[in-house]
């Protein structure tokens, strides 16, 4: 795995770390995504629009768990149209979802440890035949499941099943889950909504950290105010299409944007 | 026929569909695959392993010859024979899982209950293509000769009769007070109903086996007869272990092996990647497992299972016909499978003993019923089962075990104490 490293990233304009191109998504009469072409750059984007502005479809099509009708998506100057979400996964793009989906039957330590890629324990021979290389891998992944828990304050909750989590133990779990798997981005669809405000500046507070590190988030929220306070770039969608993009003061007056939320949300 | 005669048949009956049962544990219990087509690998296993033991030519047989692979591991080294007929059920177990890799190819896309229809019809358009292709394995006419892993060595005697009945009498009390033993400690950790459970199953199985035959006009003899269960005192000249016996001990044996085979596979990371994709796909999907990789796995490794299951009860059954392998057969094992307790291996083994002993040993029942009721009590023995799976499934969902615990066994590590936090960016190759 390749650290993220913005500086050669942003060196080629143009050649943005995620970049969607004209991409159209039906859902029979229903025009999802209209032709949305958008750059994600390091560091943190969020993403807003009103309900049923397309957000969600466009994570699922950029992710690989949905199928774009057509256009394209380019991730780290590959073509990444159409993978799966386990390539993309592999690829260092990874999402959580809307809707927390811990595993609730495993501990929150299991639901951790697989997030490590590539472990040796993982394939059928390795389980079966084991040896050093196994017990190295799980070590690793171990230590590296309790640093993330650590960080995460998660640790003293290691062994309980993850269904025992409250709301926000299981945005914060979503999150750590995902960031274990070594990504250059990570898509986090609304991980502060249902979360209590202390909670939240948390959870913000760790983006925050994870983005000085190097890593890219693309953040979709709600909550407009926390977008345009923590965000470096923000992407307005409305009614599946683009409406505006840029830095979050621009965005926020913009006349389109405060039209297309009337009646939703005072910006 | 005496007591231990029938005890020994169910308790083979039960090893062998206890490994049948792992086999469908592996793809439902751990990966939630739902493969209402598991009879079918049981049955191309026995079928293949038969095929694979038997000699060339046998009268009355039209199918696929024989390639009779204990002869021919035979010629080559002394106890090849048994070797022959381990590659005999090695090829069993593969042909199964190859049948389920080409039935999973296709089905394991669709969503899980349309898996269970569509495992369901292939399993039994294969069975009905075993029943009319004559060609193929003799059609309805089955198989009339079974290879007998060793049984040429049976019955095996130890020189006179009273060495006989010593050693292997007292290995059969050992046994008992082995089992017993293990009741006794199991009850004294348990709770005061496990307990009361407990001792209650312990007496009505005296009763029945011991006391029972003394009292019917069997005196001492019957009950020699059966505490010595693995003596068998008309076996040979001077009596010892017939084959029924030593196939139960082989069945256990075999048992024994998947069963630890399977602990290895679940207690694992790869177990960890089988249950994530059970409770939820997307999510492993999403940290970047290659999903649809682990069901095909799990789903050949359960039919392996099944295959190597397949096998045994072609001995036990010494013939085998397609119309021993009917789809019930996959019902009763998700049934035994959910009594004992869903992705709990142990549980397996409990639910299989449980359903078999209520479906088998209710049997009994006849001798103290009027005969023009015979009919009803099979059918009430069904029901009986049936009425048992609502209770489970009402009063404790997860089956009377539950699911078992999981550990992945890793030595302490001596180099490398907790990283940084530094650790968790490039922590990819952290080692």
């Amino acid at each position: 795995m390749t650290e993220a490293d913005p500086s050669a990233r942003s060196a080629e304009p143009g050649d943005a770390l995620l970049s969607v191109e004209n991409l159209r998504k039906r859902f029979g009469g229903i025009v999802a995504l209209d032709g949305v072409s958008v750059d994600v750059e390091q560091g943190i984007t969020g993403l807003i629009g009103p309900n049923g502005a397309g957000k969600t479809t466009l994570f699922d099509c950029i992710t690989g768990f949905l199928e774009p009708d057509s256009g394209r998506v380019r991730f780290d100057g590959e073509d990444i149209t159409g993978d799966r979400p386990a390539t993309l996964a592999q690829h260092g793009l990874v999402r959580s979802f809307q809707i927390p989906r811990e595993l609730e039957s495993m501990t929150v330590r299991e639901n951790l440890l697989l997030s490590t890629p590539n472990q040796y324990g993982e394939r059928l021979t390795g389980t079966w035949v084991r040896g050093e290389k196994f017990a190295a891998d799980e070590r690793r992944a171990r230590r590296r499941a309790d640093e993330t828990a650590a960080f995460f304050e998660l640790d003293h909750l290691l062994e309980e099943p993850a269904g025992n989590l409250s709301g926000g133990q299981r945005k914060l779990l979503e999150i750590a889950r995902a960031l274990l798997t070594d990504p250059k981005m990570v898509l986090l669809d609304e991980p502060m909504a249902g979360v209590n405000p202390s909670l939240e500046k948390k959870i913000l507070d760790r983006i925050h950290e994870l983005e000085a590190e190097g890593y890219a988030f693309l953040l979709v929220e709600h909550d407009v105010d926390v977008i345009m306070e923590h965000c470096e770039h923000v992407i307005v969608l409305h009614q599946g299409d683009l409406l505006t993009q840029g830095p979050p003061d621009a965005v926020r007056t913009d006349e389109r944007v405060i039209d297309a939320y009337l009646g939703e949300e005072e910006l | 026929m005496a007591l231990a005669d029938f005890l020994i048949t169910l308790l083979t009956f039960v090893t062998v569909y206890s490994l049948f049962g792992l086999g469908l544990n592996v793809k439902y219990g751990f990966t939630g695959l739902v493969d209402f087509g598991h009879v079918a690998y049981f049955m191309v296993g026995a079928y293949v392993t038969v095929v694979l033991t038997m000699p060339a030519e046998v009268a009355g047989y039209a199918g696929i010859g024989g390639l009779n692979l204990p002869a021919v591991f035979g010629a080559l080294f002394p106890g090849g024979a048994l070797v022959g007929w381990f590659v005999g059920i090695a090829g069993g177990m593969v042909a199964a899982a190859a049948t389920s890799l080409l039935v999973g190819v296709p089905t394991l896309r669709l969503r899980e209950d349309y898996l269970a229809i569509t495992a369901l019809g292939i399993a039994t358009i294969l069975n009905a293509v075993f029943e009319n292709e004559e060609w193929l394995f003799n059609g309805p006419y089955g198989v009339q000769s079974v290879y007998e892993p060793l049984g040429d060595l049976f019955p095996l005697g130890l020189g006179s009769f009273t060495l006989n009945m010593v050693v292997l009498g007292g290995l059969s009390v050992l046994l008992f007070l082995v089992a017993g033993y293990a009741v006794v400690q199991h009850a004294r950790r348990a709770g005061r109903r496990m307990r009361l459970l407990l001792g209650g199953l312990v007496a009505l199985f005296v009763l029945w086996y011991f006391v029972q035959p003394v009292l019917a006009g069997g005196g001492m003899v019957a009950f020699e007869r059966n505490l010595m269960w693995l003596f068998d005192p008309t076996a040979g000249q001077t009596g010892g272990l017939d084959y029924d016996r030593f196939l139960l001990l082989f069945a256990t044996g075999l048992l024994a092996v998947a069963y630890w085979w399977v602990e290895r596979t679940v207690n694992s990371p790869y177990g960890r990647v089988l249950r994530a994709v059970r409770d939820d796909e997307d999510v492993p999907k999403a940290l970047g497992k290659q999903t649809y990789r682990y069901k095909i796995q799990a789903m050949m490794f359960g039919s392996a299972l099944a295959g190597a299951a397949g096998a045994l009860w072609a001995i036990q059954l010494g013939f085998i016909s397609p119309e021993q392998f009917a789809p019930t057969l996959t019902f009763f094992a998700f049934t035994a499978v959910i009594i004992g307790g869903t992705a709990n291996n142990k549980g397996v083994i409990l639910g299989t003993a449980a359903f078999w002993l209520i479906n088998s040993g209710t049997r009994f029942l006849n001798d103290y019923i009027p005969s023009e009721y015979s009919v009803q009590l099979a059918a009430a023995r069904l029901m009986l089962i049936g009425v048992l799976l609502v209770v489970i499934l009402y009063y404790r969902p997860e089956g009377i075990l539950g699911e078992q615990d999981y550990t992945v066994n890793v030595p302490e590590d001596d180099a490398g104490g907790p990283g940084s936090l530094g650790g968790l960016v490039g922590g990819g190759d952290g080692d």
